[in-house]
């Protein structure tokens, strides 16, 4: 049976896509009191089959970014847990075949593939330390990065594109839990800025282009993303890729393993393969422009000593931890509500952490040699 | 030449990276002075530039000092080649930026989009040659239409990203915001101490009188103009009741050489009257209605938008530093701008 994915059309209301038969793409409407077309680019400018009903029956997905901890996540999802249906075909776009600083390089990147569907993971990140010195090249870079993607997507007719956004954009000062709508409330933590403000001009171009356009763009909200194929540099790299291989190496080298702050900040931590799952939903089912949370609940939230606990069990660590107290802690806390994502999907399990850990530890173990750092 | 960075209340030394930058364009002399200044006002020929021109002209500029101003005929700041050539070129110094893609109430409902983008590319490509070619200090222009819709007044310099801006116009207001934030991180990462003016409402000669996107003022000079030709009634749109403070160009443009050679801050600087001159938008219509001595009926049509009722802005950091200045009269500034529209009327930008 062949899948087919038909343009979204927005009324006053999302209409939900319907698998099994054709749904009317071509009808007028109004939003915001300006009228504009529902069908997709492609059919206004000829460019799809059939008699210029937005219908696709082969759905191309470019994965920008993927290469990286969550690209290679979803890439895992999709090859090997029937994450990919017939009629789609998955291209895992990396840094090596397109800078996307370069409006050119991106706009040959989406000629060559032609994608109908983007997943927008490429940025420029870095851990804590390297945000605090370079908040200028995080803030351009990145606002360029997005900029070519979505202005790509949008010329070559793609008819969603998620990007990845990040709590650790929400404001500084605020109340807790943190939830979708809080994102644009007050100024970000001042460590990170630069990369706050361009994360956070994705949702603003997303709802730009909605409000000129009718093209649905989205985004979603991952917590503390962990799993294979991160980052593990220690200068640069996030908490837990970070702790994972100065663990490794406190043990290999039989020395003490020196943590980076008090412990006590409070994260949540999803593993990259469930938010690898939790992307294709929202690509295929999620209807709004408005970002979501992609977390585990608020009752999951974890200190930096229990994560450190968790790898030291999970690498068979036994010598001295400690805690450096002269090394910011970064934001005390971001506990994020999960209630958006949790009323879609109210069933959807999360691995557990110290499972998640343990097979993270176990990857780095077994590819150390070729693992970023 | 050293500049001084505080970060946590931390006062550091920190060389200018740019000295041997400086030195390798020649645009320095080797104890880092830069010389005579050399000025790029982009957006030169618009409302703010041509009111800096003016002032320039009229004793504002100083000896050995060279203004370049700077229009989109020559240079079209949203290609980042364009730009970069403009500042091969003509190498400046210091830099005023009021380049922008602008537009009334009405536009920006309906383009938030281009908005942004032209704006934000605008701004980096500025900003970021700037940076490269050594300039010594960027003057950006922000608007007190960026600041959070919801809001406690009057509001001040410290709120502006403490919200989200009003739904009519966020695409332009929060690629003005950001430049904000591109000056604050180029100080955070070098140390650069570029800046920003956030006026109010502003007026004068040279604006854009466009009915149809043109902002508040230069809308109703050019519709009560038409009415009285025609002897029609004047239709105002809105209500009336919306308050904003109007700055004449040329006090703003007395301000901004100010704020090039005085303000030494990197956070931004609200240039406006004080808000005890908040008027109405009906205070604004009198006072043209006066100007032009129409005699007609004047129709508020409150079926279009008001857009925000007030945005009202405190001026007491700029009354810290200059308690004496004096701003135009407000009906002398609107009878000199309603006389030079009708004397330029073929010529003025609509």
């Amino acid at each position: 049976m062949q899948q087919v994915f038909h343009t979204w059309i927005w009324g006053s209301s999302a209409i939900p896509p319907c698998r099994s038969s054709p749904v009317l793409s071509g009808w007028m409407v109004n939003v915001g009191g300006q009228p504009f077309s529902g069908l997709s680019r492609d059919a206004q400018l000829g460019l799809s089959q059939g008699s210029g009903w937005a219908i696709q029956e082969q759905s191309r997905m470019l994965v920008t970014g993927g290469s990286g901890l969550v690209g290679r996540a979803i890439e895992r999802v999709v090859k090997t847990e029937s994450g990919e249906r017939e009629g789609e075909e998955w291209v895992f776009l990396s840094s090596k075949e397109a800078n996307l600083l370069s409006a050119e390089e991106t706009r040959a990147a989406f000629e060559k593939h032609r994608p109908t569907h983007v997943i927008h993971l490429a940025a420029m990140v870095g851990g804590l330390f390297r945000n605090m010195r370079q908040n200028l090249d995080f803030w351009r870079n990145n606002v360029h990065i997005n900029d070519n993607v979505l202005q790509a997507a949008h010329e070559f007719g793609v008819v969603k594109v998620v990007s990845c956004l990040s709590t650790c954009i929400f404001p500084d000062k605020t109340t807790y839990p943190i939830d979708e709508t809080m994102i644009h409330n007050g100024p970000p933590h001042e460590s990170n800025f630069g990369y706050a403000y361009a994360k956070r001009m994705i949702d603003v171009q997303n709802r730009a282009y909605f409000q000129q356009y009718g093209v649905q763009y989205t985004a979603v909200i991952p917590t503390n993303v962990f799993g294979p194929h991160d980052n593990f540099n220690i200068e640069d790299g996030h908490v837990l890729p970070g702790l994972i291989h100065k663990t490794y190496l406190a043990k290999k080298e039989g020395k003490p393993l020196h943590v980076w702050g008090s412990g006590r900040a409070l994260r949540q931590f999803i593993y990259s393969l469930d938010l690898a799952r939790l992307f294709l939903w929202v690509l295929r089912e999620y209807d709004e422009v408005d970002p979501i949370i992609l977390s585990v609940g608020e009752e999951d939230e974890l200190s930096i000593k229990f994560a450190a606990d968790a790898v030291v069990e999970a690498l068979g660590f036994k010598g001295d931890v400690i805690y450096d107290t002269s090394k910011a802690d970064g934001q005390f806390k971001k506990t994020a509500s999960n209630a958006k994502l949790r009323k879609y999907l109210p069933d959807f399990k999360f691995t557990p952490f110290k499972q998640a850990i343990k097979e993270t530890c176990d990857w780095f173990v077994a590819n150390y040699d070729s693992a970023r750092k």
